[in-house]
């Protein structure tokens, strides 16, 4: 018999995915799954991260845990939060100005995206905090899967009120088993608001990391974010910043680190919703052994956003032969006073400056590691709390020193 | 007698399938500074980025003693730690490399390699105090990136710096009065002036005579085709301002 509703073929992880969403009460979700399938590469925001190919299995979904300890990161005056297989835990007394609970369901806007509906299908309580208006905060939120195998879907959903200042560190780890994580962040900054949101991805090889971000950006607000992918054997995230008001400026940035047999994705979508917003999109990847970094960016600039001006680009370095770097840049533009642009660099450490550093009487490896830090010094030296760029900067060297 | 510093015998480089160094011989001395005057395409350059290891030619015969060791098998950064400096005649910019931190790595590599302690903080930045006051260079420039947005006098300054802290036993200087006013001429001269010191050897690679008047010196080699056409006293460069490089056939560049 012909069944013509179902146009795509399921594999085990859709039949998976299914199952665990019709079992949360996320019928609509799991219709979705149904109908559309798994991105392949013919969806253009997945082009270069097909997941019905990479994407085989989904384990069963995590159940609650509870072993918290110490924070990913040591960072002086931040205030940690945990969240285990999607479960939050609060340590200690929020300080003032900062207002800590949990919102019931999914924090993301609803659009056409498989792991967006899965997201909000499956997150059973965000977390969500509210940094009040003029406040300073510096808050470090550990995301973790622990356990078996195991399917999870977290959320988190911060307000940063006018005027304030917030430094929000996510870090993303776990036991070593083929986890599918999928994390939603949904962060909102009022008028004037400075936030710089740094999430780091420490999962095991064997774990598969997804995460959406999502950014709105009222009058003034200035965001820079950086997303450091650094575990995870396949790992993307997706970025949804939204310019909403005059003068706000984003500096997305991120970061690939790829090794051997890994697959690491970022990828973008801005929208410059109104006239006199500002954004500097700046992505690098670095890989090694046969292994796969790819950015997407694409800057959507609304008809009525005149004085738009915003720039992407995506930089990477390839260590070895096999190496691959994939850059997609996108423009979609329906103002007519703007500046935009993107540009693209790839290639190989530079031999001059290698000849260089060695002639100097630096060793080849200690040369190489400083050229290499060099290529991500754009990215890590705007982070000016002293302690997470101190941190970020160790994550990089930890990279290089593991070698391969 | 003692050993000389640099010794080069018979030396024959190519790059890819052309030969371009074609029979080099020289010696310089303990404590000499010996010039190296050629036109363009020479094989003036080629012959410094040979000395310093570059990946690029390939030494088909000949050798080169460094204090009475070959250098040929060594990594251009056995060879820096050995004694040996460049200054680049076009000195690289690397971005988000901190030239304090190049400095400092640069030092302490060669005194690992030596056998020796590393340099505390202190007494690094007061190395680098004096270097630098000596061919201003200034906090502000010690700051920025490594060469990056230097001018040309200031990028040739802060090679004569390196090589100050540095302190090589043969140092080779690839036209380092390219792009220079004559100011900077003056620092630069001045700088490298101060390190000879009666131990030191340089080897000084220049296209124009006028850098001879500031840096005068003991040796002066015509460099044509490959190889040294003749060897006289400073007078010697005098001559080649006067009468061009004609007289020593090879094609002109």
């Amino acid at each position: 018999m012909v069944r013509p509703n179902f146009p795509v073929r399921l594999g085990a992880a859709e039949e998976a995915l299914i199952a665990q969403l019709k079992s949360a009460g996320a019928d609509q979700a799991a219709e979705r799954v149904t109908v559309a399938g798994l991105p392949t590469r013919r969806v253009e925001s997945y082009h270069y991260t097909d997941l019905k190919t990479l994407l085989r299995a989904v384990p069963p979904m995590g159940q609650p845990a509870n072993q918290v300890d110490v924070p990913a990161l040591a960072i002086a005056g931040s205030y940690n939060l945990t969240l285990i297989n999607g479960a939050v835990f609060q340590q200690g007394e929020a300080p003032a100005g900062l207002k800590v609970g949990t919102v019931t369901g999914g924090v993301l806007t609803t659009r056409d995206d498989i792991l967006v509906h899965v997201n909000n299908g499956l997150a059973r309580e965000a977390l969500s905090l509210d940094v009040a208006s003029g406040a300073e905060q510096i808050v470090q939120i550990a995301r973790r899967i622990e356990g078996e195998a195991a399917h999870v879907a977290d959320a988190v959903k911060i307000f940063v009120g006018d005027g304030a200042k917030a430094t929000i560190v996510e870090t993303f780890t776990g036991s070593k088993a083929a986890h599918v994580g999928n994390h939603a962040t949904y962060l909102a900054l009022g008028k004037d608001a400075v936030v710089t949101h740094v999430t780091i991805d420490l999962s095991g090889r064997e774990t598969s990391h997804f995460a959406t971000n999502e950014y709105h950006l009222a009058d003034g607000a200035k965001l820079r974010t950086l997303i450091v992918h650094a575990g995870a054997g396949l790992s993307r995230t997706h970025l949804f910043p939204r310019l909403g008001g005059a003068g706000a400026h984003a500096d997305v940035t991120g970061l690939n680190l790829v090794s051997d047999g890994q697959h690491s994705d970022i990828t973008m979508e801005t929208s410059h919703a109104v006239a006199h917003t500002s954004s500097q999109p700046l992505f690098k990847s670095i890989t090694r052994g046969h292994s796969k970094a790819v950015v997407q960016g694409k800057l959507i600039v609304a008809r009525d956003a005149q004085k738009t001006d915003a720039k992407f680009m995506h930089q990477g370095l390839m260590l070895s032969d096999e190496a691959e770097v994939l850059s997609k840049p996108e423009l979609e533009i329906y103002a007519d006073d703007v500046v935009c642009g993107h540009g693209s660099t790839c290639g190989k450490l530079d031999e001059d400056s290698l000849f260089y550093l060695l002639s100097r009487g630096i060793p080849k490896a200690e040369a190489e590691t400083m050229l290499v830090r060099g290529f991500i010094a754009e990215l890590i030296d705007p982070i000016e709390d002293d302690a997470l760029n101190e941190a970020l900067q160790g994550i990089v060297d930890g990279w290089l020193l593991t070698g391969q | 007698m003692t050993t000389p510093v640099l010794e080069i015998r018979n030396l024959h480089a190519r790059i890819e399938e052309r030969e371009i160094l074609k029979g080099v011989n020289l010696v310089i001395p303990q404590g000499e500074v010996h010039a190296i005057m050629g036109r363009n395409g020479s094989g003036k350059s080629t012959l410094s980025y040979v000395l310093a290891g570059k990946e690029d030619y390939e030494v088909t015969e000949g050798e080169i003693l460094l204090n009475g060791e070959n250098i040929l098998e060594m990594e251009p950064d056995e060879r820096a730690a050995a004694g040996l400096f460049l200054a680049f005649q076009y000195p690289i910019e690397i971005p988000g490399v901190a030239t304090m931190t190049f400095l400092k790595a640069a030092i302490n590599a060669q005194r690992k390699a030596r056998g020796e302690g590393e340099l505390s903080t202190p007494d690094f930045m007061r190395a680098v105090k004096e270097a630098g006051a000596q061919l201003n260079v200034d906090s502000a420039m010690l700051k920025r990136p490594l060469n990056v947005g230097f001018s040309g006098g200031e990028k040739k300054r802060a090679e004569i710096m390196q090589m100050a802290l540095l302190k090589p036993s043969l140092a080779v200087l690839d036209e380092t009065d390219s792009g220079l006013d004559i100011d900077a001429l003056q620092v630069v001269s001045k700088g490298v002036n101060a390190l000879r010191d009666g131990k030191r050897s340089m080897l000084v690679i220049t296209h124009y005579q006028r850098l001879l008047n500031h840096i005068v010196p003991d040796v002066v080699h015509v460099f044509s085709d490959g190889r040294i056409v003749e060897s006289g006293d400073k007078d010697l460069a005098l001559k080649l301002e006067a009468e061009g490089y004609a007289n020593y056939g090879g094609e002109a560049a």
